[in-house]
């Protein structure tokens, strides 16, 4: 372990010196080829999108106010919004590069990795009844980790591809454990890795992209011998994951439509086989190859998405020739320049948060307010994920005594479900591929973020408040801790009237935090 | 379009079904389309049930030993037939009360489905497909009623259900989402603000203010939805419909009729709520997993369940309501016709392949049997039923064209049943 951090800081440090070149005075003059490549990658996106606005006559917004890019970064980057602290500093901070140090922070921050691991889990992990019996925090502290040590894409998918081995040895088995068939694993990477639809060429030949069934079931014979030894099996005290000559019973049945084939590069030849069962490790080769046309796009896509709200190809895991992208060259280009980068995840996204185009403010404007979502002549509004609204709330509120947040223990109706957080996350997780800008929470969910013991404890507002004695001070803070900005002189007229309706100076600071945390300006990255 | 929105969100709608309303010339054209098909197939079904009431006998009962009991055969087990309202159908002898309804029943005892695993099986009997199937998730049986006939500007979720874990709604969105009512006895949790009626109301107030001043700055998106859902919440709080969900309610008689016990409880909270207008209850009653204990276990669970479903019926037909409310019992599959002596107590153990479950109400003609097994109760020789014919025929009931396709947010057409199902012929 001690081992393990000093690596990281190693790399963490590597990390930070190798960051924007305003950084610092002591980074070399001569801009490294990653310094480079994130400034290209901001140039030709803002390049792209100017230019197709100004065709369609669609008007740019300007840039974000500081507060706006503070609230929106920490979101996108890290998972919560900024705390009450580095809300003051950074909104009074003169410094002009600001916004750059600021993106490198957060990437350099642990939460960085963790916000990654909630997203990329949900992705790599199916959901099916199998599923639910795995110890699956083990993967997402590997992810985390790996995320915050900037290992690179395609050695990271190399890592998930190829995982063998004990659960407790080699987290990233847990990709394995979860698939409940071939099919399904096939399903998975098409979907997360090539950025590819592939499901309906299960059972028939693709409608609209010319993939025949064949294509499918000869991707499909690359996992045909994983073997897996799920939870609770009597060999293993750990579940395992090999590959291996495996016997077909009742229960991992092929489904009626398979077709035996050859393994298969998808869209590519059949594979070389040799003597050894193990064809995973022929795929993950193709797969991170330089030659391979589908890992890097469809990292990219799924990244830009993950700042924009939809890929520059949407839906995200629909790339194909019948669905282009609404910036066809700019994908090429930043697909190329992220092949360049050595899949080098954070630099890629200092890229985008550095860009005009990720910093354009969300508000409509005369001349862009009918326009297209994927003109991103504005910012789209994203909704908070579960993950990110309960980790802006508990930094709101405090963390919460076991489960307070949650639902009340024994109620949960969802199994599988640990800690506090992953009840919330469960209670308030939408339908799955959900367009980011949708809202999905229904009447339960704002019942409990009206009506729960823990969004009305007094507590969290006075602290917050500071116990200023100046009413104006107090919304201040309750302000900047919520929405992370200074409240306009009408909202303070409007809590002074409400001030006059409660004489009781506890109950108003109480009354606005709780309209602050249900409000719609909390609930959504702007 | 935006103005339709605009109107649609006036109404009620969120943008989601608003915008599903906006290219409803799909709706209009596959409501036409349906119903020469239904003509022309063998089985006509009136659709008359305007709500569905669910009991779910969690971990799949015992055909043979309630309501497909086989004398004569080798796993015989121990329950006695006894006759009942309807003329030469038998069922076990400890289900007295539900005897004397069965002219009200009409008994699916070709139930036939193909996973035997439970959670597989449950998903599989709440949506209609296998998990999996496709690689997408499926709405529940009950997603799919709210989303087809539940009254978008009702105040209450039009899909309850009251002591289960959830399916979700998945691509019909957070609107068809089940209500979970965790313990009847308490209600729905959080429904009760913490503070008194005017101070919450003033902070209402001053939730409201704060959601005009962003409203100005960004009038479309999801900062919309969001202010209807509060909306919403807020309409449901105070509601008069709300009040279904209080039992205290209900006359002690009542309480006396559905017993004390939680199902009883939550057998009469679904009539409240069916009364109130909402279109899809499931009450969950736990423990026929009786691999090891079965005969004591389902005699104790059938006495669990034999007053309070004697008492919904009873009650629904009182109100004039029977004719209009679906009920169905079921669960994940059946129990194997030989009884295994594993433990110290005989057990039976699951079996996916013949199965009964029961439908009354809603237009069902009661008093009879559909589908018959062997002599084992291990086959069904006469009139297998599939999920799908079973979902369909539910669909149908409920006046929803089971063959409809909607589109997921990824684009792909998926059918509310997958193709290939036979309506049951219950009316």
């Amino acid at each position: 372990m001690k081992r393990l951090i000093g690596v990281l800081v190693v790399l963490v440090l590597a990390s930070q010196a190798m960051a924007w070149p305003e950084k610092s005075p002591e980074t070399p003059k001569q801009a490294t080829a990653t310094q480079q490549g994130t400034a290209a990658i901001a140039r030709a996106i803002d390049k792209a999108v100017a230019a197709k606005c100004q065709e369609s006559g669609i008007a740019l917004s300007p840039q974000t106010t500081d507060a706006e890019f503070l609230r929106r970064v920490h979101l996108d980057l890290a998972g919560r919004i900024p705390t009450l602290e580095r809300t003051r500093s950074f909104l009074g901070s003169t410094e002009p590069d600001k916004r750059a140090k600021l993106v490198d922070e957060l990437l350099a921050s642990s939460d960085y990795g963790r916000h990654m691991a909630d997203i990329w889990q949900v992705l790599l992990l199916s959901k099916n009844s199998v599923a639910r019996r795995l110890d699956t925090d083990v993967f997402v502290d590997w992810l985390a980790e790996s995320f915050n040590k900037n290992q690179s894409w395609d050695n990271l998918v190399r890592e998930i591809i190829t995982a063998k081995g004990a659960q407790d040895k080699n987290p990233a088995t847990t990709f394995w454990l979860s698939q409940a068939s071939v099919d399904n694993m096939t399903d998975t990477v098409c979907k997360v890795f090539l950025g590819v639809q592939l499901q309906c060429a299960q059972c028939h030949n693709h409608p609209f992209t010319g993939w025949k069934q064949d294509e499918y079931w000869g991707l499909a014979a690359f996992f045909l011998n994983v073997k897996a030894l799920p939870p609770g099996n009597k060999q293993t005290t750990s579940p395992v994951v090999s590959e291996g000559k495996l016997v077909r019973k009742k229960n991992n049945a092929l489904p009626e439509s398979a077709k035996v084939l050859p393994p298969k590069y998808f869209g590519g030849p059949v594979a070389k086989v040799g003597s050894s069962l193990e064809m995973r490790p022929l795929l993950a080769d193709w797969l991170c190859a330089d030659t391979n046309p589908y890992l890097a796009r469809s990292m990219v896509n799924r990244l830009w998405a993950q700042m924009f709200s939809r890929g520059l190809v949407h839906p995200i895991d629909n790339i194909h020739d019948g669905n282009p992208a609404s910036h066809p060259e700019l994908l090429e280009e930043l697909t190329r320049r992220f092949k360049d980068g050595k899949y080098d995840v954070k630099a890629f996204l200092r890229g985008l948060c550095l860009s005009e185009t990720y910093q354009r403010s969300s508000k409509p404007i005369e001349g862009n307010k009918d326009a297209v979502v994927d003109s991103y002549a504005r910012m789209p509004m994203k909704v908070l994920t579960p993950e990110q609204l309960y980790d802006s709330l508990i930094q709101v509120l405090g963390s919460p005594e076991r489960g307070a947040m949650a639902r009340k223990a024994g109620t949960t109706p969802v199994k599988g479900a640990k800690g506090p957080r992953a009840q919330f996350v469960a209670f308030f997780s939408g339908e799955e591929d959900a367009d980011a800008t949708e809202y999905q929470v229904g009447i339960p969910q704002a019942l409990q973020l009206m009506n729960a013991p823990r969004t009305n404890a007094p507590g969290a507002a006075l602290k917050l408040a500071g116990g200023a004695t100046d009413p104006v001070k107090a919304l201040e803070s309750l302000y900047m801790a919520t929405l992370n900005r200074t409240p306009t002189s009408a909202e303070l007229a409007m809590a002074r009237d409400h001030m006059k309706k409660v004489s009781n100076a506890r109950q108003v600071a109480s009354d606005v935090l709780w309209a602050l945390i249900n409000s719609s300006e909390f609930t959504t990255n702007h | 379009m935006s103005s339709i929105i605009s109107h649609a969100m006036a109404s009620g709608l969120n943008r989601r079904d608003a915008m599903k309303l906006a290219v409803s010339g799909v709706a209009a054209s596959s409501f036409s389309g349906w119903l020469p098909v239904l003509a022309n197939a063998e089985t006509r079904l009136t659709s008359k049930a305007k709500s569905c009431i669910v009991l779910w006998m969690d971990g799949g009962p015992s055909h043979k030993d309630t309501f497909d009991l086989k004398p004569d055969s080798q796993g015989a087990g121990e329950f006695k037939p006894i006759s009942t309202s309807a003329t030469g159908v038998a069922i076990s002898e400890h289900l007295p009360k539900l005897a004397k309804q069965m002219h009200r029943i009409a008994l699916l005892r070709g139930m036939s489905t193909l996973e035997g695993a439970h959670p597989r099986a449950k998903y599989m009997l709440h949506t209609g497909y296998r998990e999996g199937q496709g690689g997408i998730q499926y709405p529940a049986l009950g997603s799919i009623v709210s989303s087809e006939v539940g009254r978008p500007e009702f105040p209450i979720p039009s899909f309850v259900s009251i002591g289960n874990r959830s399916y979700t709604s998945a691509y019909l969105g957070p609107r068809h989402q089940p209500l979970v009512v965790t313990d009847p006895s308490r209600g729905v949790e959080n429904l009760k603000s913490a503070l008194g009626g005017s101070q919450f109301d003033a902070r209402v107030g001053l939730l409201e203010n704060m959601e005009a001043g962003f409203r100005r700055e960004y009038p479309i998106g999801a900062g919309l939805d969001h202010q209807v859902n509060y909306q919403r919440a807020v309409t449901m709080m105070k509601s008069r419909e709300a009040a279904a969900f209080d039992l205290s309610k209900e006359p002690e008689n009542m309480q006396e009729m559905y017993g004390s016990s939680k199902f009883g409880q939550g057998c009469l909270l679904a009539r409240r709520l069916v009364e109130t207008g909402v279109k899809f209850v499931e009450v969950n009653l736990g423990g026929w997993d009786t691999h090891l204990d079965n005969f004591e276990r389902v005699k104790k669970l059938s006495g669990t369940i034999d007053q309070p479903a004697s008492a919904l019926l009873d009650d629904l037909a009182a109100r004039g309501m029977l004719d209009s409310t679906l009920v169905i019992w079921m669960g994940d599959f059946g129990r194997t016709p030989k009884i295994n002596t594993r433990g110290e107590k005989p057990g039976r153990d699951h079996f996916p392949r013949a199965w009964t479950s029961w439908m009354a109400g809603g237009g069902v003609k009661g008093g009879r049997v559909i589908g018959r097994t062997d002599k084992e109760g291990g086959t069904v020789e006469d009139r297998p039923i599939a999920v799908i014919d079973f979902m369909a025929t539910v669909c149908t009931l409920m006046g929803i064209d089971p063959t409809k396709q909607i589109q997921t947010p990824i684009g792909r057409p998926i059918r509310l049943v997958d193709k290939g199902h036979k309506l049951i012929e219950v009316c």
